[in-house]
């Protein structure tokens, strides 16, 4: 029965490799190789000039902050979701998913709007006579999008885990006279370790790789490396280097899949 | 109590932050003014224009279609990669997840880009085989499929596997029992699957970006195209209409059942009946009836029209939309028409091949960069007659990068200059140098592009925007990165939008644009600074692979008609070279004025681009870089 089974992977084993592996393996020749074909690590060491290595090092600390803020914000919001009687939270859920249904680039064009210097936020500010927000074109505001932006990939996967946390085990906890705090810290901090470790990388990765946040709100003044990738594609037209760049970008990429398969070893992924 | 509250508050807090551009969105598509940044009263009228766009309404289609046929696909397959990866040993699950998860892990540019790869290395085998609709669906599905598989293989786990063997033993037939058993137990998996992979498809832009070909747009690349310009009005409509309807939908779901708790269980069972009929019954059905109506209204458009065609590849707002109609209804010839934003980025695009574009339309360097690189064909001036209404001066001066006048035709020309706010700037503007003043820091907007960036500093310096001496380049380097601190954006059309609303001072600007600006505020004053700038001459030209080069003869020719041509200064309000229709222009002022017509003191002190070759490519952008990431 089993071998039947198996077979139905089929269409996606090829799908798969025809779609997600070849294509990752084009990356790989065109990052190891230069305009004549040869092989050469000139494209991996582009990362080293002084202006990548700068974007780099900005896009890692801005993407950063962002997952630290989003998890400071996710965890709680999730706790009180997972709370809720369960016809209320798939609502709720469901809320979060919505703004999806509004194109990403002008939820984050009307960031602009809200932002700028005779924008929204500060005709509001300024009527309560309170300091104005100066914050567009800086990295606050590529901060304040990345978290906008990739928030409900935080909150789903924690929330999902929380939901999945047997009550009968907190109980039974509380009946062995743990208070509040100890039941956070002992039982649900570490059952929710999965759900956390696959927001983080679903975050983080996005935030790292992202080039239409800090155009937008950036102003064209701070350089991330995905402009710079994205830039080297479709301005420069050199795919060697950006492949190259890519290549770098991967590791990243590898770090996080390693973490998760590390967490989630019965491979049924907590991502959704 | 005081914790359901604090519960309560927070809960309010994070749907700000995410409703608040969603509020923003719903507002601006009830604004009458064009121009995002100004409130010009309460109107709905983009919401009848919205209907009347073809543009807009294809794009909707496109996107639909791609999400829901990627969707479906999707969770075919990821539904039965499921079960199957669930019947696989522990060390092939292990791989398959692993596989799994790299198009959900990796960026979204790394799997455009390794896409877009593969579909152009695809066309060494099969020639015909083109970036088009068929490539964004194809990639869709390929980043769909984990979030199937990730939504179904938690319920797979959670189902008994003996129910399904025990419906074995009483003689259903395996697949008889896997709908009546198996299948029930998934579905809430496998719909939430194809929810979100529905969502995903709907809101993706990087990854269509990059596999797009032309006349392909979803809205997310439509919306990218115009963001330089400013979003049409129109978008904000129907945003609100796709919102607005699926919150409606929701609620609609959500709360039928909640109400019922107190009522009798009866009626609770028809509320959820009814719920169950209307998401899975009438929402597919209704989507199906869109896509198969919307596809024999498609395919009508598309077939009567085939084999007349012709691709037009030009900037953003850079033409009368009505002038294509007008043109496809007298000649029933389709335009297929698609925009770029810089000469930078549609380069590559025209040299790759990928799209055959038929008439072209970049500025003078490029013009020239492409005829060293053998990418265009020349003219056959004998099909485009009215080629006698383009003034003499303009293909004079065309020689600077077309030297014998074979292979292109101008279409819009200007200069480029300073823009400032007579509110905000109190002196008279007569130099570059007003760029590098501290009193104007925060409220200076540059251009983002690298030529235009580097002639700005160089002539400042008194050196010529072609220089190749590169003492005067690191010079204009240094200026560049002194500038920085003092600039509030790098901008290509957004300067526009930001002047009217009086976010900034002083833009670095082309004369066309400033002519539109001025008529939306007129605090606004543009000067060709006195140490000398940039005049730009944008022209057709018709790439060596162009499938329909009678079409595009045709298409040029009607461009040159005097009528045409008005019409074109009207809406894109850039100077036009030919003279014909500058006679035709009514406004006394407008068509004597320096800023759309500069007078010969000007234009002297003027240089126009040029190629500078590969070499000094590399070493503008690589200048523009260190400046960048400073």
């Amino acid at each position: 029965m089993k071998n039947k089974k198996r077979l139905l992977t089929g269409p996606y084993l090829f799908w798969a490799i025809a779609f997600i592996i070849i294509p990752i393996i084009m990356i790989f020749y065109y990052g190891l190789t230069d305009a004549d074909n040869n092989f050469t690590l000139m494209n991996l060491a582009e990362i080293t000039t002084p202006e990548n290595l700068k974007a780099l090092g900005l896009s890692l600390l801005l993407s950063f902050i962002s997952t630290v803020i989003c998890l400071v914000l996710a965890y709680p919001l999730a706790m009180i979701l997972s709370g809720k009687s369960v016809n209320q939270s798939s609502f709720i859920v469901l809320i979060f998913i919505l703004p999806m249904w509004m194109n990403f680039l002008l939820r984050t064009l009307a960031w602009q709007t809200l932002l700028e210097k005779n924008g929204v936020i500060n005709a509001v500010l300024s009527f309560l006579h309170l300091p104005q927000l100066e914050i567009i074109n800086t990295p606050y505001a590529i901060i304040l999008g990345m978290v906008y932006n990739f928030l409900p990939f935080m909150v789903l996967p924690i929330y999902n885990v929380l939901v999945k946390i047997d009550k009968d085990v907190i109980n039974a906890a509380r009946d062995l006279g743990a208070n509040n705090i100890q039941v956070f810290t002992k039982i649900i901090l570490p059952l929710s370790v999965p759900g956390v470790i696959s927001g983080i990388t679903m975050v983080f990765v996005p935030a790292l790789t992202t080039f239409v946040i800090s155009d937008i709100l950036g102003g064209s003044k701070i350089l991330l490396i995905g402009n710079v990738i994205e830039q080297e594609f479709t301005h420069s037209y050199n795919w060697h280097a950006g492949s190259g760049l890519s290549l770098v970008l991967m590791i990243f990429i590898v770090i996080s899949m390693a973490l998760i398969t590390k967490y989630d070893k019965d491979g049924e992924g907590t991502a959704f | 109590m005081i914790k359901s509250t604090l519960q309560k508050i927070y809960l309010g807090f994070i749907l700000l932050l995410l409703y608040a551009p969603i509020i923003t969105l719903i507002v601006l598509s009830f604004n009458s003014s064009k121009t995002r940044s100004k409130w010009g009263g309460f109107s709905g009228k983009w919401y009848t224009a919205l209907f009347q766009n073809e543009d807009i309404m294809n794009a909707l289609y496109t996107t639909l279609t791609i999400a829901l046929v990627s969707a479906l696909v999707a969770t075919l397959i990821g539904t039965m990669a499921a079960i199957g990866i669930q019947a696989l040993n522990a060390k092939f699950r292990t791989v398959m997840m692993t596989v799994t998860n790299i198009p959900m892990l990796n960026a979204d540019i790394v799997t455009g880009i390794s896409l877009m790869l593969l579909f152009i290395a695809c066309r060494a085998f099969f020639p015909k085989f083109s970036l088009g609709f068929a490539t964004v669906l194809l990639s869709h599905i390929t980043f769909n499929i984990p979030y199937v598989i990730l939504s179904v293989m938690p319920k797979l786990k959670q189902t008994s596997k003996y129910t399904y063997e025990a419906a074995l033993d009483l003689g259903a037939s395996p697949l008889y029992a896997f709908f009546k058993v198996v299948f029930p137990d998934i579905f809430p998996g496998v719909s939430s699957g194809f929810l979100l992979a529905f969502t995903m498809s709907l809101d993706d832009f990087v990854i269509t970006h990059f596999t797009k070909g032309a006349g392909v747009d979803t809205l997310s690349t439509k919306i990218y195209s115009e963001v330089r310009k400013g979003i049409k009005p129109e978008m904000y409509a129907l945003s609100t209409l796709l919102f607005v309807s699926v919150l409606f939908l929701l609620i609609l779901v959500n709360t039928a059942p909640q109400d019922n708790v107190v009522k009798k269980k009866k009626e609770v069972g028809k509320f959820k009946k009814a719920a169950n009929i209307v998401f899975r019954r009438v929402i597919p059905a209704i989507m199906v009836i869109v896509v198969v109506a919307g596809g024999f209204f498609y395919s009508s458009l598309g077939k009567t029209n085939a084999s007349e065609q012709v691709v037009v590849y030009n900037w953003g707002e850079y033409i009368d939309p009505e002038v294509i109609d007008m043109f496809e209804e007298e000649t029933g010839i389709s335009v297929i028409y698609e925009e770029f934003e810089t000469n930078e980025s549609m380069y590559p695009k025209v040299q790759a091949g990928a799209v055959a574009y038929d008439l072209v339309c970049p500025s003078d360097y490029m013009i020239q960069r492409m005829i060293e690189n053998n990418l265009l064909d020349e003219i056959n001036f004998d099909n485009v007659p009215n080629i006698k209404n383009i003034g003499e001066e303009y293909f004079k001066q065309s020689k600077s990068f077309d030297p014998e006048n074979k292979y292109s035709i101008p279409y819009c020309w200007g200069t480029v200059g300073i823009l400032y706010n007579k509110t905000m700037v109190d002196e008279e503007v007569d130099s570059w140098s007003i760029l590098w003043d501290e009193k104007y820091a925060d409220q200076i907007l540059m251009q983002n592009s690298v030529r235009d960036a580097f002639a700005v500093a160089l002539k400042y310096s008194g050196y010529s925007l072609n220089s190749k001496d590169l003492d005067e380049l690191e010079e204009a380097k240094e200026l560049l990165m002194e500038q920085k601190p003092l600039v509030q954006a790098y901008v290509v059309d957004q300067v526009r939008d930001k002047m009217i609303n009086n976010e900034a001072a002083v833009g670095v600007i082309y004369s066309g644009e400033a002519i539109y600006t001025q008529s939306q505020n007129s605090d606004l004053v543009y000067v060709v600074p006195k140490e000398g700038s940039n005049v730009w001459i944008d022209s057709w030209v018709i790439p060596k692979n162009a499938q329909n080069k009678e079409n595009a003869e045709e298409f040029l020719n009607f461009l040159c008609r005097a009528d045409i041509a008005k019409k074109n200064f009207d809406y894109i309000t850039y100077s036009t070279p030919n003279t014909a229709a500058r006679d035709l222009i009514e406004d006394e002022e407008l068509r004597n004025s320096t800023t759309a017509f500069p007078d010969a003191s000007i234009l002297n002190r003027c240089e126009t681009f040029q190629y500078l070759g590969t070499k000094f490519d590399d070493i503008y952008n690589e200048l523009w870089r260190e400046i960048k990431s400073k």
